[in-house]
């Protein structure tokens, strides 16, 4: 199943390049943009913007890239695969847990993908080679964790175009949060929605390991915040399952 | 008003080569397969598509140096019925009215009028996306009728639509032509060009390989057709018997076919003949010539569900 | 079935053909009705140049403080930004709408009509600056409540607007050109990248004086760059002709080139 959902992204570039390319162009816009913002009060101590930027990529990019994973599966449901892989022996579970592994993958995929493409213009992961080894882990339980949640709602709709839908939400949970620019550089109830933000201490955790150094609060943050998620999100995903199930 | 067809065109795989005229007050029926350049040729004459070669004229005016003259004089409904389905028909009637001119004031009761022509009065404020396929098709037909045209193109008018929803549109385009309109029709349905149309001409893969009026196309195949089935083993043997008789001719499968050239009386004969050959008739079927007959023997071939 | 030349109802020879003017209404009336009968076509494209303006100017609050920025109120910088983006977004729409009327052959029906071709692009491209205006005037007030000052004073409104509906005309352009010519879904997704990145690439984020590298070069030499800031003087001081011509200028030219596109592309239709 897992290899089926990779296949299905790597056969599809047009629906995949745009969760590639589109955290890189903006990461490049942000750099020549932003580049003064640095010497701003209240800005982390870095080398260079794009060094801050590294981490709202890799994160804007997986959470675009669930997307489509989601939207895949209620593909499948709309088109009835779905329903010809539950007359299979196949475990009911195993059919979901094997697309959320796809999207691990992917999501692993993209975190060393944005790392290595930036490398060059000059990134540097002050956490080394083990820091970029929790952030491609932290890639791919942060698409596991939001795969969760577009798996949900598209076994509970059934349909592509609502899967689709969540984009904004994504945008919107993406742009409250701390992805993007320091918290501390926030002010007033934009701060406050920032601050109770989950995504922002994604971002931070993986920005720590790049522009501080291997610190136990950065792994933690960096894994433990997906993990958290995840819980959650494919618990949702379970019981959609389910429903789904009974009402055949 | 009158058509004149010379014109040859190429799109991609089809190429199509056309010469065809249609007097005033005629129906003429282009009558072909899917996919036969049926729908291709009714977009060059209605402005659509520039001919690659050739010249046509529609009511007297040239399709590609005259075409906003063209689409003054003709009325067209095409395969699809292409309407906005957020749209009302009466909204609909009123946008046609606006682009083709109709005086603010008549707007209103030549909208009636055309509703209610088509039997669509109490429809009339209802969107067009709750309209049924026949609705549909009556609605593109007051659409295209709007200014009252000489010329009436309809691409494919029953198409997909059940037999009652065929027939009162046939009623429809009867008395359009009774009133005067030139109506040019494409159909892959023999029995409507049959009813409809005064002149047929079938295409076949870009060309028109036959026309004439029904009647005399079907007075060109002449002979009517005799069908017999006989046992599987006795085909060939049977094939022989009938070849004595006139022209093989192609019939659905598992039949064989044959136009008799001594006419009806030598059936007798035939059964007779096949009976001392050794190969009895199954069963058996006489029939006059059809447009399908005249179908089969232009192109080779059948229409699909055509019957016999 | 009739013999030839009996006419029992007398036929109008020819339909007088429809005016320019009356055609454009009657095709921006059917545009518009959409808008009411399809809200959840409009409501993405009312409510996207809203977030775009609240998420901008909290996330980079700061950058105000940047030395040689020339505003303090990051709202101020970003409305308009997002007021001309949005404008743009909305013309691009009518490539959709155009690109939906090819597929299901309504757009052969106005081809058909005796309408003088003008009317099938000035119609829609009513309807298209009366959308924009409608995203316009929300996103305003949204700005406006959300702390946002017209230091121009009511000029700022004129000169936004100018910005906005010329950029929702060039989308028009850009879009129409597309559609003609792919005649299906693929165009939207060109037509929409492409705007994206005419109006990224500019002075979007930061002023030229602020930014630094690459996208320096590209934001000066960007028409863009003039129609933002036609669009941004009224809401960073005062309204001037030295912050407007450039603007004037880069819409006129782009619009005469995105509708030459347009043109060319309707051409190739009956090809």
């Amino acid at each position: 199943m897992s290899k089926r959902s990779i296949l299905a992204i790597v056969r599809q570039p047009a629906l995949v390049l745009p969760s590639l390319i589109f955290p890189l162009f903006f990461a490049a816009l942000g750099t020549s943009s932003f580049g003064r913002a640095t010497a701003l009060p209240g800005f982390p101590q870095v080398d260079s913007f794009l060094d801050f930027s590294l981490a709202g990529s890799v994160v804007q990019g997986v959470l675009f890239g669930s997307v489509t994973g989601g939207t895949a599966l209620a593909t499948d449901i709309e088109l009835g695969f779905f329903d010809r892989l539950l007359a299979t022996p196949t475990s009911r579970v195993s059919i979901l847990l094997g697309r959320l592994a796809g999207a691990a993958a992917f999501g692993a995929a993209q975190a060393l993908f944005f790392t290595v493409v930036l490398l060059p213009f000059g990134v540097s992961i002050k956490a080394g080679v083990a820091g970029v080894a929790v952030i491609v882990v932290s890639g791919a339980l942060t698409a596991m964790a939001i795969g969760g949640f577009t798996a949900a709602m598209a076994l509970r709709t059934g349909s592509s175009e609502a899967v689709q839908g969540s984009f904004p939400l994504l945008f919107i949970a993406l742009f409250f949060s701390s992805a993007f620019f320091p918290r501390q550089n926030m002010d007033g109830a934009y701060k406050a929605v920032a601050d109770a933000n989950p995504i922002s201490y994604l971002v931070e955790g993986i920005r720590g390991l790049t522009i501080e150094g291997f610190t136990a609060a950065n792994v933690a943050k960096a894994l433990l915040v997906p993990v958290g998620i995840g819980v959650a999100s494919v618990a949702l995903a379970l019981r959609a399952l389910r429903s789904r199930l009974a009402a055949r | 008003m009158s058509l004149h067809v010379d014109i040859s065109l190429r799109l991609g795989t089809l190429d199509i080569e056309a010469t065809l005229d249609v007097q005033p007050g005629e129906v003429v029926a282009l009558l072909g397969p899917n996919g036969a350049g049926k729908s291709t040729t009714v977009r060059m004459l209605t402005t659509l598509l520039r001919p690659t070669a050739g010249r046509a004229t529609v009511a007297g005016f040239d399709v590609a140096t005259q075409a906003n003259d063209v689409r003054r004089s003709i009325g067209v409904a095409l395969q699809d019925a292409a309407i906005d389905p957020l749209m009302t028909g009466r909204e609909l009637l009123d946008l046609q009215a606006v682009l083709y001119g109709i005086a603010p004031s008549a707007v209103r009761t030549r909208g009636d009028e055309l509703l209610e022509r088509v039997g669509l009065t109490a429809a009339a404020d209802r969107r067009v996306g709750t309209y049924s396929g026949g609705m549909r098709r009556r609605l593109d037909l007051a659409l295209s009728l709007i200014h009252q045209p000489t010329v009436l193109f309809l691409d494919e008018p029953t198409t997909g639509l059940d037999p009652m929803s065929r027939i009162t549109l046939w009623e429809e385009v009867r008395r359009l032509n009774r009133e005067g309109t030139t109506v040019l029709l494409t159909t892959q349905y023999l029995e409507e060009a049959d009813q409809l149309a005064d002149r047929v001409a079938i295409i076949d893969h870009g060309r028109i390989v036959r026309e004439g009026t029904p009647t005399a196309l079907k007075a060109e195949v002449g002979a009517p057709t005799l069908q017999v089935s006989v046992a599987a083993d006795h085909v060939e043997t049977a094939r022989d018997v009938l070849a004595r008789f006139g022209e093989l001719r192609p019939t659905p499968e598992g039949t064989l076919g044959v136009g008799l050239s001594g006419g009806a009386t030598v059936v007798t004969d035939v059964v007779r003949a096949l009976d001392d050959a050794g190969a009895p008739v199954h069963h058996l079927e006489l029939n006059e010539p059809s447009l399908d007959d005249v179908f089969a023997e232009a192109t080779g071939y059948r229409l699909e569900g055509a019957g016999s | 079935m009739s013999t030839p030349g009996t006419h029992v109802l007398s036929h109008a020879d020819q339909a007088p053909g429809g005016t320019v003017l009356r055609s454009s209404r009657g095709i921006a009336l059917r545009g518009l009705r959409a808008i009411v009968r399809l809200p959840s076509a409009f409501f993405p494209a009312m409510m996207m140049p809203i977030f775009q303006a609240i998420a901008f100017s909290g996330t980079f609050f700061a950058i105000t403080k940047i030395p040689g920025f020339p505003t303090d109120r990051s709202i101020n910088w970003f409305l308009p930004l997002a007021a001309v983006m949005g404008s743009g977004f909305s013309g691009v729409g009518v490539g959709f709408t155009t690109i939906r009327d090819l597929e299901s052959g309504f757009f052969d029906r106005l081809r058909m009509a005796p309408v003088p071709r003008t009317a099938l692009v000035i119609g829609p491209l009513l309807a298209v600056w009366v959308r924009t205006l409608l995203v316009l005037a929300a996103v305003t007030v949204v700005g406006v409540l959300f702390g946002a000052r017209l230091t121009g004073g009511p000029m700022a409104l004129l000169t936004l607007a100018a910005a906005g509906l010329g950029t929702a005309t060039i989308g028009a352009g850009w879009s129409l050109g597309l559609a003609y010519r792919f005649r299906d879904m693929r165009a939207a997704a060109l037509m929409q990248l492409g705007l994206f990145n005419a109006i990224f690439l500019t002075n979007a984020q930061a002023p030229l004086n602020v930014m630094t590298g690459w996208l320096h070069a590209v934001a000066k030499v960007n028409p863009f760059t003039n129609i933002l800031r036609l669009g941004r003087q009224g809401f960073l001081g005062d309204v001037t002709w030295d912050g407007s011509w450039g603007g004037l200028v880069a819409i006129a030219v782009l619009t005469a080139l995105a509708w030459l596109f347009a043109q060319t592309g309707l051409r190739r239709l009956d090809a």
